[in-house]
This record gives structure tokens, C-alpha cells and sequence, in this order.
């Protein structure tokens, strides 16, 4: 008897669950988000176009290390579950060459528009066109982020030091600071630099604006790759000097260790994104309110370029919503909207915004995270991009870890990476 | 079951240098011991304090083990803020729901391993097949069995998951039960038949109450696995509509900081449940596993 | 009337797992190319002069046999301590069985936060003791990562093993060990004859159970290092998982897989031999 009503109950239980969704009487989209303050400003916006539109916007939140598989398997499954997807702009050349978005400017010129207007940061819309800067449009990017410089501004004044221009400065200040400086916690010293190393996305991010400074390419103009070029090497050699100024196990860190060393006063400059600026001035998480200071990457051979790192937002090809996705995307990153988020923390993609007087008063990094998305390069656009950063970042850990000495390092990454584009043809 | 009682006993008997003996022995059990009590809940606690400390405090050096003041903000964001109330939830039902179902068809299948002589020694070969099954990493049967779920519409839904995790349990329910079953002498079971029950009717009557313990031990087993699983409700789900919570507390993981306190809150509540369970029922787990399937 | 009985089970399972072995099998086989889907063992090959594949695999032994060792002798040593009469018994052993419980995302992140070499309770405490904590970056550090991150899996699975072990101790009867006390055997002696033996069914579970989790281990390394620092805690779970998600080469990631099984296949054997006690299982 009791059996039989357990199995009963769990027979219910199996079956509501089954029970498919009722068609909703309201339209509904469903976004695709990364959790983080990059994602967040997106799922304000949502709630907020909601409210304004009554058009429910279901938000399935992931981290930025499953996103990119979630998105990918579900999009090459076609399943339709996603509407909107924020893609990493490095992702993007995947996406847009396995043909799993929808062209946005058919969607566009229905609504009376040839394109993303013009007031669009320029390298920011380069990202979204499929082949780069010149191909069709399959995104709209939200998120402006462009690598920028961050450095205390107490500890230089203490010291003498001028805003960092070249990388030598940059060593040397980071030297002097990491030698001198005792303020940091327990009496213990403040790091002169701080960075991420962990193998992949990290290491390759923080690596590449050194990288190109030096004056290295990942390609060669033959299109083969090159990282194992003298200018390459020397820049692996001076990310390790570098790291002699950074926390010990600075090999292993993501962005969570810097940004922690950087909230808790313990390191004293580093490359970061400027989503991230609104932490510093938290109290309920920073202990260097008012101390940091943003400014355009340092240059060495090369003048320094920053990199950028947009996030971008497409329509899936599946997506049974466009119509009213687009209508999102396009409220979403208008002027206003766009203000809107901005005051909440986003760097947006628009020039006007970076030259809005009252978001430059909250904002006094706005003109350097301009200059720097203008002159940014973004990172190869070639859709094997996930394995090469994964095996180029690998070596680069293992050659800041000491497993392996730069020049060994860096050759073996080449290696690596030709044998990835020799398998993808 | 008291050996060492035994071999104590045995010391006594030489006289008053073996009580003294048998203090040390006792009390370097507790010297022993303690050290493992520590290592094994100090991650927890700490995992605890966690949640309750304000972010400034998470990461202070040196790391306040005790003296701070406690603060329930992430426990609001998490549940109040956030969807964990609704992962808890999906959670919940996954576990019992899959547990009930590879309790019920495990053991079923089991008995009759147990018990029928089965042509061309299909009970070995069966067993072993069944528990083979258990050993193909997992990743690579995501991606089919993403694909199965997606052409039969359940993608996102709890039951792919109830599926699933059915299946995963079901190896670890036969072999267990199959031993417990395989330890009971039949002579009830064949008392109830000639009675007149059906076979069916003697295993639930008879055979279930006699074999409880294990069937809890096995039962614990399951939720514990179940409710702990990470890549297939990953995979599998989409949205908050049928997210469990091991993925909820993963999605805490974001770029720039990770939300320890959100996440530490999610997790303390998350193992509530389980706590509560196993540790009312643990005394059920030795004496069940004790009762057959580890005598093979 | 058999079939009856375990036909639901074997539907289950065939069903789950029939398809997915079948999609493995075919998708091993075959390589995309911009010309269509091409048939051939390539996959197969390309893993002999993968050197990712093989240190990932070493990785994996390395692991699995350190960790197995450790759990084991730690869970037996519990199990011993716990199989009288003392007090708090209940108490020390619901305690112990507190780290399999949770959730490995937990532990992961747990013991991440545990382990930063800067903010971290570990060093944090270890400082408060006067040790100097530079060099010990554990999870960042390429000879203490695998440590480390055995060193978790440690803690989380012994509390397994002891349970297991405990109830495998507390099946067996008083009479071996009045038999032996009669003969005279001391305690040596009478673990190493009495004891053990009586033990076997429990070990072999144990091990074998172990075992195939620990060579499929997967979540908390994911969360702990991800591979890291430089591939130095890369199991081959990890790389099957960035080759089938993050590259989406499926073959190949099918192809790792097969011989993960034929592997945890051969072991299993070589215990189920040595263990066995009776020839039925």
C-alpha cells in the first residue's frame, strides 16, 4: 500500500514536471547572460524594458568559463532556447562563422535604419561584422571594455614617480614601490604589480598588450604564426621580470586574485578592465577609495595599445523571437538606455556618453577609456580562437611558473598553434 | 561487534600495567580523533563564516576564524535577491524524485538477480554490465544525451534530470542491494510463496522490512549524488526554471570578484538538507552497508 | 517472471546508455572536413603523439594512485578507531561523514578561497604560527597544485571510505577473533590474518568504487586550478571536457574516452581478481 502511493506520488511528481510550458499569454525573450558586473547591467536594462514594455525577459545567468560552451552547444543544437546571447568579442568570429546568428541589418532597415548609427564607438562596431570591420552586421556591442592602466596614485606621489608611460617605467616604479613600500597588510610589503597568469583567457588577456607594445604578432604577414619572434620572446621575458613584483603564485591568478589584491591595497598597478572600476570605490569591498588611478596602456617599441574587450549582443538564428529581440537590442543600447546603464557602471560603446558631462563627472577615467577604445586592436579574429588561446595561454603560465624558460616556452606555443590551424583544414 | 573490546579484555587480565595500557590506548583514540574532527569540519565552518562576514572581512589578514561581526546580507541576496529559493527547490524534487525512481527499478532488478537463476550466467554478466556502465566519464555522454533530450522536447525541464540521475543511481542501487538480498536466507520468502503470496507480494512484505537498513544506507547514497550533481543539470538546463543548486552556486563564480558570501550562504543552505538527513539516518548507513553488499 | 523484474532497469539503463555509446562509437570514427564527414581511426592516432593527451593521462594515475592510497589508509585507520566502544562515538562519526556530503562546486570553491596563497585561511594561519607562507602558493604553485588538489579530494572522499570500511569491520563476527585470541596471536597477528582478510568484500567495493571516480574525477579540479598552473593538475577529464566544449571536437574527446574506459575496464579486472573472494559477485 505505501508502496504504491510512493510510486504514485513519484509518478505525479515525474510528470508535472514533464508537463510542458503553457504558451505565455505575454511575449517573453530569454537573454543569456555572464554573471558579473558586465552581465548585470544588462539584467537591470531587462528589468527595466520590461516594466516599461511588459514584455517578460527570462535571464539565464552562467560564469564567464561556461557561457561560451552553454551558448555554443545550445546554439549549435538549435534549440531556440536563447533569444539574445552576450558573446566576449573574441568569441564572436565562432559564432559568426559557423552561421549560428542572425544578420541584424535586414532587422535593422525594417525599422527604417541602414545600420548602427554612426555615434556607435567605431573599433567597438568593427567587432560585431563578420569578416572583421568590413562583413554584415550579427551584433550590437554593450559592454565597452578596453583595457586600461590601473596604478596608485598615492604610492607614485610618495615616491616621485610619473604616470607610467613606457613598460620600463612601469618596471622600474613597480621596483621601487615593491623594495620600499610597507604599508600593505600585516607591515607587509605592497607588490609593485599584480596580474593574471592562470592559464588561458587570463594569461593570454594581460599578456597580449606587452606583447604587441614589444612589437609582437601573432601572425605573421604570411598568416602563419609568429609568436616565437625575438620581439615575442623579450616580452615573455619581461612579463616574467615583471612578475618578480607580483603576489607569489601570481601564475594561477584570474581576474578574482588581482582584482582582490588590488581592493585590499596589497598591489600597487595592473591592467584591468574598466567594468571593474565601480568595486574601487565601494566601501564594502575596497580599502583604496580614491587611491587608483586610470590611464592608457604604456608603450615600449610600439606605442601602447590597448585591448579591447567588448562585450557584444546577438540574436541566436534559432531564436523563434527576433522581431522582438531586436527590439530590445536596439532600446537596450540607444542613447538612453545606454546613459542609464552607464550610471549604473557599464562603459558603454557610445562616443556621445563618454563626453556626457555628468557621466564624466562620476566617471573621471571616461576620457582615458575612450582614447583607449578608439586606438584598442582586439585579439585575432580567427574562429579557432578558444584553442589557440588555450594552448598559447598554457605556455604562457608554464613559462611564468618556471616550468619552462620563455624562449622554450614561446616555441613550443608556436608549434602548438600551427598544428591547430593545420587540423582545422 | 567488539574485537578491540576483546583484545582489551584480554590486557586486563595481566594485571594493573595493562589498565594503565588500556587508558593510553583509549584516550590516543580521542588524541587521534580529534585532529581528523577538526580537518574534516573546519572547511565547513569556515565555509560558514563566510556567509555571514562582510567582504572587507572575507579577505582580512589575518583571517578572522572567530571575532567579527556577522551580517545576513548575502543570505537576502541569495534568497531574497537572487533565484536560490527556486534552485532549492529543483533540487529537491530531482533528488527524491530520482532516488524514488532507482530505488524502486534498482532493486527490483535486483532481487531478481539475487534470486533467479538466470540461463547463460546472465546474473554475473548482468551485474558487471550494469556496473560497467558507471565507468564512462561522464563528458562525453553529456553531449549525446543532450542531443536525446533536446529531440524529445524534455531540455530544461526536471524531468531530463529525474531521468538521468535515475540512471546514474541505478548501478550503485543493484550492486547494493543485490548483496543484501544475496545474504538473506530464503526460508521466509519460501514460506510466504507456499502461503500463496506472488513473488512480488513476498519481496515487499517479507524481504523489504528485513533489508531497511540497506535500503536507507542506499537511499542516502543516492540523494547525497543526486543532489550534488553538477555537469548534466549544467548541461541540461537553461534557465532558472529548472536550474539546480550546485549550478546556482557555480554561477556565482564571475569575473572580476567571486561572490563568496552569496555563494558560501547558497552553499550552507544547500547542505542543510542533506545534513540533516544522512546524519539522522547514519546510523542506518553502517549497519545497512554492514549488512550484505560488503561481504560481496 | 525474471525478465519482468529487471526489464525496467536494464530499459533504463540501455536506453541512457546505448544511444550515447553508439553516437561515441560513430562520432570517433569520423573527422569533419570542409569537404563532408570523413571515416577513418584518426582520431585514435592523432592521441599516441598528443603529448597533452599523455601527460594529462600520467596526471590522472598520479592522482588517482596517491589519492587512493591515502584515502584508504586514512579511512582504514578511522574505521579501526571507530569500531569500539568509546564515547562520542556517534558524534566523531557524523562528523566524519560530513565532507562527502557536500557538493564537489562546494568544496571546490571552498577550498579555493582556503587556499589562496594571500588571503587564505590556510596561510593566514599558518602565518599566525610564524611560518613563512611566500613560497607555499599551493594551488598556483606547479609542485604544490597536485598536492593541493589531492589533498581536497582526500578530505572529501576518505569520510567514503571509512564508511565503508567501518561497516565491513563491524560485519564481521566475534568468532575468528575468540579463535585467535585462543591460539595466542597478537594484535598484529590477528589484523593481519583475521581482520583483513574478513575485510576483502569491503576493500575490493571500496577501491573499485574509488577508483572509477577518481579516473573520471572532474568537478573539483574544474573549480580548483581548471588544468592549472600550466597544465600542471590537467586530468585527462578536464582535457576530454575542453576538447568535447570548449573545441568542440567531439571525436576526439570520444575517442580519449575509450581508452579512459578500456583502462578503468583493465583495473577493475585485476581487482575483482585479486579481491575476490567468492567467484559469484
Amino acid at each position: 500500500m505505501r508502496l504504491t502511493i510512493s510510486l504514485a506520488l513519484v509518478l505525479l511528481v515525474g510528470l508535472s514536471s514533464c508537463a510542458p510550458n503553457p504558451q505565455p499569454l505575454k511575449k517573453q525573450l530569454t537573454l543569456a547572460v555572464v554573471s558579473g558586473v558586465e552581465g548585470d547591467a544588462l539584467q537591470q536594462a531587462a528589468r527595466d524594458y520590461e516594466a516599461q514594455k511588459g514584455v517578460h525577459i527570462e535571464i539565464a545567468t552562467f560564469p564567464y568559463t561556461n557561457l561560451f560552451e552553454k551558448e555554443l552547444i545550445d546554439l549549435k543544437a538549435r534549440t531556440g532556447a536563447y533569444d539574445l546571447i552576450m558573446l566576449d568579442d573574441p568569441w564572436f568570429p565562432r559564432f559568426a562563422n559557423e552561421q549560428l546568428l542572425t544578420e541584424l541589418t535586414p532587422l535593422l532597415e525594417k525599422r527604417g535604419q541602414s545600420g548602427p548609427d554612426s555615434d556607435f564607438v567605431d573599433t567597438s562596431v568593427a567587432l560585431c561584422r563578420h569578416p572583421y570591420q568590413s562583413g554584415p552586421l550579427y551584433a550590437l556591442p554593450y559592454v565597452g571594455n578596453s583595457q586600461l592602466f590601473f596604478y596608485r596614485k598615492d604610492l607614485f606621489e610618495k615616491y616621485s614617480l610619473k604616470a607610467p608611460e613606457t613598460w620600463n617605467d612601469v618596471l622600474a616604479a613597480a621596483k621601487t614601490i615593491h623594495e620600499q613600500e610597507t604599508t600593505g597588510a600585516n607591515g607587509d610589503r605592497i607588490h609593485g604589480y599584480v596580474m593574471r597568469a592562470a592559464q588561458g583567457n587570463a594569461a593570454v588577456a594581460d599578456f597580449m598588450p606587452i606583447f604587441w607594445a614589444f612589437g609582437g604578432e601573432m601572425f605573421g604577414p604570411d598568416g602563419k604564426p609568429a609568436v616565437n619572434s625575438p620581439e615575442g620572446i623579450a616580452a615573455l621575458e619581461f612579463m616574467i621580470e615583471l612578475g618578480k613584483y607580483s603576489p607569489a603564485g601570481y601564475a594561477s591568478f584570474n581576474a578574482d586574485e588581482v582584482g582582490a589584491h588590488l581592493l585590499q591595497g596589497t598591489a600597487a598597478m595592473s591592467i584591468n578592465w574598466p567594468a571593474w572600476i565601480s568595486s574601487f570605490n565601494d566601501p564594502a569591498k575596497s580599502k583604496v577609495i580614491g587611491k587608483m588611478e586610470f590611464t592608457t596602456l604604456p608603450g615600449a617599441q610600439k606605442p601602447g595599445q590597448a585591448e579591447i574587450g567588448n562585450w557584444l549582443i546577438a540574436i541566436p538564428r534559432d531564436s523563434q523571437n527576433a522581431e522582438d529581440a531586436i527590439d530590445f537590442l536596439l532600446w537596450a543600447t540607444s542613447a538612453e538606455q545606454m546613459k542609464r546603464s552607464a550610471q549604473r557602471g557599464n562603459p558603454p560603446t557610445r562616443k556621445s556618453l563618454f563626453r556626457d558631462a555628468e557621466l564624466v563627472a562620476k566617471n573621471p577615467a571616461y576620457p582615458a577609456q575612450l582614447r583607449s577604445l578608439e586606438s584598442s586592436r582586439p585579439r585575432p579574429r580567427t574562429p579557432y580562437w578558444t584553442e589557440i588561446e588555450n594552448a598559447f595561454g598554457i605556455f604562457l603560465s608554464k613559462a611564468n611558473s618556471g616550468t619552462l624558460s620563455p624562449a622554450e616556452a614561446m616555441n613550443q606555443a608556436n608549434a602548438e598553434i600551427e598544428k591547430i590551424l593545420q587540423r582545422a583544414k | 561487534m567488539n574485537h578491540k573490546g576483546t583484545k582489551n579484555t584480554k590486557s586486563n587480565k595481566r594485571g594493573s600495567l595493562s589498565v594503565l595500557r588500556v587508558f593510553v590506548v583509549r584516550n590516543l583514540r580521542y588524541v587521534l580523533l580529534f585532529p581528523a574532527l577538526v580537518f574534516a569540519l573546519a572547511p565547513v565552518y569556515w565555509m560558514l563564516t563566510i556567509s555571514l562576514k562582510t567582504e572587507v572581512d572575507q579577505f582580512a589578514t589575518p583571517p578572522p576564524w572567530f571575532g567579527f561581526t556577522p551580517t545576513l546580507a548575502h543570505y537576502y541576496d541569495a534568497f531574497v535577491t537572487r533565484s536560490f529559493g527556486e534552485y532549492l527547490l529543483n533540487s529537491a524534487i530531482v533528488a527524491v524524485a530520482s532516488t524514488a525512481c532507482a530505488l524502486v527499478i534498482g532493486t527490483l532488478a535486483a532481487y531478481a538477480l539475487a534470486r533467479f537463476q538466470l540461463p547463460w550466467s546472465l546474473n554475473r554478466r548482468l551485474s558487471l554490465w550494469i556496473l560497467s556502465t558507471r565507468m564512462f566519464p561522464a563528458i562525453v555522454t553529456a553531449v549525446p544525451l543532450f542531443l536525446m533530450m533536446r529531440d524529445f522536447r524534455l531540455l530544461n525541464t526536471l524531468a531530463s534530470l529525474i531521468i538521468v540521475y535515475t540512471a546514474f543511481n541505478l548501478p550503485f542501487v543493484v550492486w547494493m542491494m543485490r548483496g543484501f538480498f544475496a545474504e538473506l536466507p530464503r526460508d521466509l520468502e519460501e514460506a510466504a510463496l507456499v502461503d500463496g503470496d506472488s513473488r512480488l507480494g513476498a519481496l515487499v512484505r517479507v524481504v523489504l522490512p528485513l533489508v531497511a537498513p540497506g535500503l536507507a544506507a542506499t537511499a542516502v547514497f543516492c540523494l547525497i549524488v543526486s543532489w550534488n550533481e553538477f555537469l548534466f543539470a549544467l548541461v541540461l538546463t537553461q534557465t532558472d526554471a529548472a536550474m539546480t543548486l550546485p549550478v546556482g552556486i557555480a554561477g556565482r563564480v564571475t569575473q572580476f570578484e567571486i561572490k563568496w558570501g552569496v555563494m558560501s550562504a547558497a552553499a550552507t543552505v544547500a547542505i542543510v538538507p542533506i545534513l540533516v538527513f544522512a546524519l539522522a539516518l547514519q546510523k542506518y548507513l553502517v549497519r545497512g552497508l554492514s549488512m550484505g553488499a560488503v561481504k560481496g | 517472471m525474471p525478465a519482468l523484474f529487471i526489464a525496467p532497469a536494464l530499459a533504463v539503463l540501455l536506453s541512457l546508455s546505448i544511444y550515447p555509446l553508439i553516437y561515441s562509437v560513430t562520432i570517433s570514427l569520423q573527422k569533419e572536413t570542409p569537404g563532408g564527414v570523413v571515416w577513418g581511426i584518426g582520431n585514435f592516432a592523432r592521441l599516441v603523439s598528443d603529448s597533452f593527451f599523455l601527460t594529462a593521462m600520467a596526471h590522472t594515475f598520479v592522482y588517482a594512485v596517491a589519492a587512493l592510497t591515502c584515502e584508504f589508509l586514512l579511512g582504514l585507520g578511522l574505521a579501526l578507531l571507530l569500531n569500539s566502544q568509546i564515547r562520542g562515538r556517534g558524534i566523531f562519526r557524523a562528523s566524519l561523514l560530513v565532507p562527502m556530503m557536500l557538493p564537489a562546486v562546494v568544496v571546490g570553491v571552498v577550498w579555493r578561497l582556503m587556499l589562496n596563497p594571500n588571503f587564505g585561511a590556510i596561510n593566514g594561519t599558518l602565518k599566525q604560527f610564524g611560518l613563512n607562507t611566500e613560497s607555499l602558493t599551493w594551488t598556483a604553485s606547479p609542485k604544490l597544485a597536485m598536492v593541493s588538489v589531492i589533498a581536497v579530494d582526500v578530505w572529501q572522499w576518505t569520510p567514503f571510505v571509512f564508511l565503508v570500511l567501518l561497516a565491513g569491520l563491524q560485519a564481521i563476527p566475534q568468532e575468528p577473533y575468540e579463535a585467535a585470541l585462543i591460539d595466542g596471536s597478537s594484535r598484529w597477528q590477528t589484523f593481519r590474518h583475521v581482520t583483513l582478510p574478513l575485510l576483502k568484500p569491503s576493500i575490493l567495493i571500496v577501491l573499485l568504487l574509488r577508483t572509477m571516480d577518481l579516473l573520471r574525477v572532474f568537478d573539483q579540479i574544474f573549480i580548483l586550478t581548471e588544468g592549472g598552473p600550466g597544465f600542471a593538475t590537467e586530468t585527462i577529464s578536464l582535457y576530454i571536457y575542453r576538447t568535447a566544449f570548449r573545441f568542440f571536437d567531439f571525436g576526439y574527446a570520444a575517442a580519449m574516452s575509450f581508452v579512459l574506459l578500456a583502462l578503468t575496464n583493465v583495473i577493475s579486472a585485476i581487482y575483482i581478481k585479486f579481491l575476490q573472494a567468492k567467484e559469484e559477485i
